[in-house]
């Protein structure tokens, strides 16, 4: 396999998935691990629990794929590739400007952005399950919610508190 | 681009009122602060809302909701896709590679030393103690801006019904976010009134 092989899978299984990280997982499985065998699973494996452990996007974990394989080069390009697709925004939005005068085009944007609502709900609902999983998480969780909203302190210090809550109730509760 | 901005709005800034200017280190930084989010493209969306739409007001909610809807349709990440409408609408052409570049540099930078070091962290429950801590932290901070992104929805509305059934038609059914999205447009088509700014205008 080729970097230039690599760089074209990766940017085609983004396009496909709609940049969704973990759906990529099963395709780089079949391309790399089970057809031309040159990554194993384990470190495939730990290439997407990568993606749990870092912030920011949920995809950017093709670069510990691109590094396995290819170094470092591998991991820019292969970051790189996946953030191209973003540019068909533009014409999108081009349009949207253009026409977002007419009142049909305003009707539009109205149902999809209440629909859009929906979705980040539905997400948020999807995520919280995942991560709600014991008594310490909910009194985090509670915890950063009460000092963001009600106690109106700043954003970075309530998460801040918040994760040290949960560091001091881990290490003193016995498990 | 813009040299009057007292004159008409101009093509590339249409909102209602005339928007904050944000400088391109602004842009920088924000995006930087959005790529350290945990919680994935929640994460940075609860960033991206507290620092453009409360903070700065450069960008309007219903505006920034809009390009979140467009970006969920268009075949991308939709966090790339929003980078690359945000840094154009407040930067132009730089503005997207600026953004683009902040926001993954902290997820890159992370993920490169965790591949280097691959044999030292197979072993290390460095993920209990995130699951613990950062993790339902950065819940409240998604949970905090989605309720703020729809709060012009929560109260008896049309909106709220159309809004209840793309969640449950995500949720439930899971149906496909881009055919929701474009169903709920044409339905705002059919059922809706606008966006309340341009009913204020």
């Amino acid at each position: 396999m080729s970097l230039l092989h690599l760089i074209f899978l990766i940017f085609s299984f983004n396009l496909i998935t709609f940049g969704n990280g973990p759906g990529m997982i099963p395709l780089l499985q079949e391309a790399l691990v089970d057809q031309s065998g040159v990554l194993s699973i384990d470190q495939l494996l730990y290439a997407f629990a990568i993606a749990r452990l870092t912030p920011g996007q949920a995809n950017v974990y093709v670069a510990s794929v691109g590094y396995f394989l290819f170094g470092i080069a591998g991991a820019v390009l292969a970051t790189l590739v996946i953030q191209l697709p973003g540019y068909m925004m533009l014409p999108f939005m081009k349009f949207y400007e253009r026409a977002r005068s007419m009142a049909w085009i305003g009707r539009f944007t109205r149902g999809l952005t209440v629909a859009s609502v929906g979705l980040i709900f539905a997400a948020t609902l999807s995520i919280g399950l995942r991560t709600l999983t014991g008594p310490i998480t909910w009194v985090v969780f509670a915890a950063a919610l009460v000092m963001m909203i009600f106690l109106k302190r700043s954003q970075m210090l309530s998460l801040l508190l918040a994760c040290l809550l949960g560091i001091l109730l881990k290490a003193l509760l016995p498990s | 681009m813009k040299t009057k901005p007292n004159s008409a709005p101009a093509p590339a800034l249409p909102s209602a009122n005339p928007p904050r200017r944000v400088s391109q280190r602004e842009l920088f930084w924000i995006f930087l602060k959005a790529g350290l989010a945990f919680g994935g493209g929640l994460g940075i969306l609860a960033v991206l809302e507290e620092e453009f739409v409360t903070r700065r007001q450069a960008i309007s909610r219903e505006e920034f909701l809009t390009y979140y809807g467009i970006g969920r349709i268009v075949p991308s990440g939709t966090m790339t896709a929003l980078a690359v409408a945000y840094g154009y609408r407040l930067g132009g052409f730089w503005g997207t590679v600026i953004a683009l570049t902040a926001m993954v540099i902290p997820a890159f930078v992370i993920t490169v030393l965790l591949t280097m070091f691959y044999a030292v962290f197979k072993t290390t429950n460095l993920l209990d103690w995130l699951n613990v801590s950062v993790l339902p932290a950065a819940l409240a901070m998604i949970l905090a801006a989605a309720l703020k992104l729809g709060r012009d929805i929560f109260r008896p509305s049309p909106e709220l019904v159309l809004g209840a059934a793309a969640f449950a038609a995500v949720y439930f059914f899971d149906l496909n976010p881009a055919l929701v999205l474009l169903a709920g447009g044409v339905l705002g088509i059919l059922l809706l009134r606008g966006s309340p700014a341009e009913a204020e205008s």
